[in-house]
């Protein structure tokens, strides 16, 4: 090898230069789509000043960390092999296979909210707003994955409150508990059940059922009853939002993580009866409050109506393959007595002198 | 030099307080005939209890508590409502400079009327609470009382459907309350 040559490959392999702060703007991008190579938590709480712009090889790391959102979201998913609807057909497949590349749009909305996480520090609990504001399915998903890294920090509260992503119905999904304000209007959700949002929400079905199990089981603890319509009321209008975007687009397979995060529920018959709620409130307030901790129960309330109309759907008729999918996914959810438990459940849920409360023994097992 | 002086501050309020708290509730009324016959069989039931019929409504007031069936939405509706009149009386006094006397006099009528207002809130809170206690053991014995209304009202139903199918040839009760229809088709 000549000192030419040698030289030549000393250049290829010199490392990209940034500014400190740049770095960390990449390497917070980096942490969303791999949180379990970086130290989320001390990149959130800590705080950097910010230059008013970043340089040209900042901005190419920082879209190299981006184009990895894919690959991340298909390991959420856990890389199964499922069926989508398309255009009434079923599709069969891994993830990748069935959707064609879709590539993600994204707004200055991204760089400026990775440029806050950065400059901002989180863990305090107050934290100045963000000026941008989302607008390109890509930006639903950083801001959907910026609040999955801060989960169970203080951080994550911070991010719902000052960052402007509540105006997304993507965090919505995922994250209705964390979020201030109202969810966004219904043709705001067409775009989470149609073209490149159909393939992140198919994406994101095993971790959108672990969320909302999750949030199933803790809202158990809530004493508060204020605090629990405030829960249920978001989770309702989130879900009925949701499903009706996925009816109209003939997408109902996109909900299937209804079934999967009450399947285990039902298995167990744990209800969603909330513990002993603080009894110097008002019995309305108290019964409104129960009334709202159903909101997932509704979810798949929805669905026996939907099943039922599956069912109807006859073999020449259109749309028979996608119902005989539906009907199929909707099976092991009939198996675990979800057409009796479901009504049993509500109506308990609505009586006028409720006979039960839950406890579970063991949670963390669900 | 100032002179010191007493400054003192009375305040009273009577008013006029209306408490209330309810619930509404579906009622588990089984479609086994078209939705206006099951109405009437409900309603002929809670007549016998001592509801009152109003149209698409049966109405019956125990004490205080109001009680509302819809029968065409099939839902119930229980309230409890109070009112009294309270009265509050305030009286604070402090010592100022004489040149304060009007800011000192100011300070304490807006501390007087927190001061009642908070106690009113308190008596409102309490007697909120007494209503709520009361409708919460009403609730109980309401709902037994409705799921038994209910349950007659299911089982003539099922009796009218079973004569539109055939002729009932039997009709037998068992001591944990489930009836057998036997019919001839």
């Amino acid at each position: 090898m000549t000192d030419a040559d040698e030289q030549e490959d000393l250049e290829w392999v010199e490392p990209p230069m940034v500014a400190a702060s740049e770095a960390e703007i990449v390497q917070m991008a980096r942490a969303l789509t791999a949180p379990q190579a970086h130290d989320v938590w001390t990149l959130l709480a800590s705080s950097r000043s910010m230059p008013p712009k970043v340089g040209p090889t900042c901005a190419r790391l920082v879209g190299d960390a981006i184009e990895q959102i894919w690959p991340a979201l298909w390991r959420r998913e856990g890389a199964r092999f499922g069926a989508s609807i398309r255009d009434g057909k079923v599709i069969r497949g891994r993830g990748w296979e069935r959707n064609p590349p879709s590539p993600l749009e994204f707004s200055p909305f991204t760089l400026a909210l990775l440029r806050w996480l950065v400059e901002v520090p989180l863990a305090a609990g107050a934290a100045p707003e963000l000026a941008a504001q989302p607008v390109a399915i890509g930006d639903q998903v950083v801001a959907y994955l910026a609040l999955s890294v801060a989960t169970e920090t203080p951080a994550q509260l911070s991010i719902a409150r000052f960052s402007k992503v509540a105006v997304t119905p993507l965090v919505w999904l995922g994250f209705a508990q964390v979020l201030p304000g109202e969810p966004p209007e219904a043709r705001d959700w067409d775009e989470l059940v149609t073209g490149p949002g159909a393939v992140v929400i198919e994406a994101l079905q095993v971790d959108l059922a672990k969320r909302w199990r999750t949030i199933e089981l803790t809202k158990r603890t809530i004493t508060e009853p204020d605090a629990l319509i405030a829960l249920g009321g978001a989770q309702d209008k989130t879900l009925l939002a949701f499903m009706a975007a996925c009816s109209r687009a003939g997408r109902r397979d996109l909900a299937g993580f209804v079934i999967d995060a009450m399947l285990p529920l039902l298995d167990r018959q744990v209800a969603p009866f909330p513990n002993e709620l603080d009894r110097t409130k008002p019995l309305s307030t108290r019964t409104a409050a129960r009334k709202a901790s159903g909101a997932l129960l509704r979810g798949l309330d929805t669905w026996l109506q939907w099943d039922r109309e599956h069912r109807g759907i006859r073999f020449l008729d259109d749309d028979y393959e996608a119902s005989q999918l539906l009907l199929t996914r909707f099976e092991k959810a009939l198996r675990n007595g979800a057409d009796v438990l479901v009504p049993t459940w509500l109506a308990e849920l609505a009586s006028l002198a409720p006979a039960s409360s839950a406890t579970i023994d063991s949670p963390e097992a669900l | 030099m100032s002179r010191a002086i007493q400054v003192r501050v009375s305040e009273s309020v009577v008013r006029t307080i209306h408490v209330e708290d309810g619930v509404e509730s579906p009622l588990e009324l089984l479609p086994v005939l078209a939705p206006d016959r099951m109405a009437e069989l409900l309603a002929k039931e809670l007549e016998g209890q001592g509801f009152t019929r109003e149209g698409k409504l049966a109405k019956r007031t125990d004490g205080d508590v109001e009680i509302v069936i819809d029968l065409e939405a099939a839902s119930v509706s229980v309230k409890i409502g109070a009112h009294t009149k309270l009265k509050e009386e305030v009286q604070l006094e402090t010592r100022t400079a004489i040149e304060h006397e009007q800011q000192a006099e100011s300070r304490l009528r807006d501390a007087a009327i927190d001061e009642i207002e908070a106690r009113l809130a308190a008596k409102t809170e309490a007697m909120r609470r007494e209503i709520t206690e009361k409708l919460e053991k009403k609730l109980a014995d309401l709902r037994t009382e409705l799921d038994q209304a209910i349950g007659r009202a299911t089982v003539e139903a099922l009796t009218e459907r079973a004569q539109q199918l055939g002729k009932i040839e039997e009709i037998s009760k068992d001591e944990a309350g489930n009836v057998t229809i036997k019919v001839k088709l």
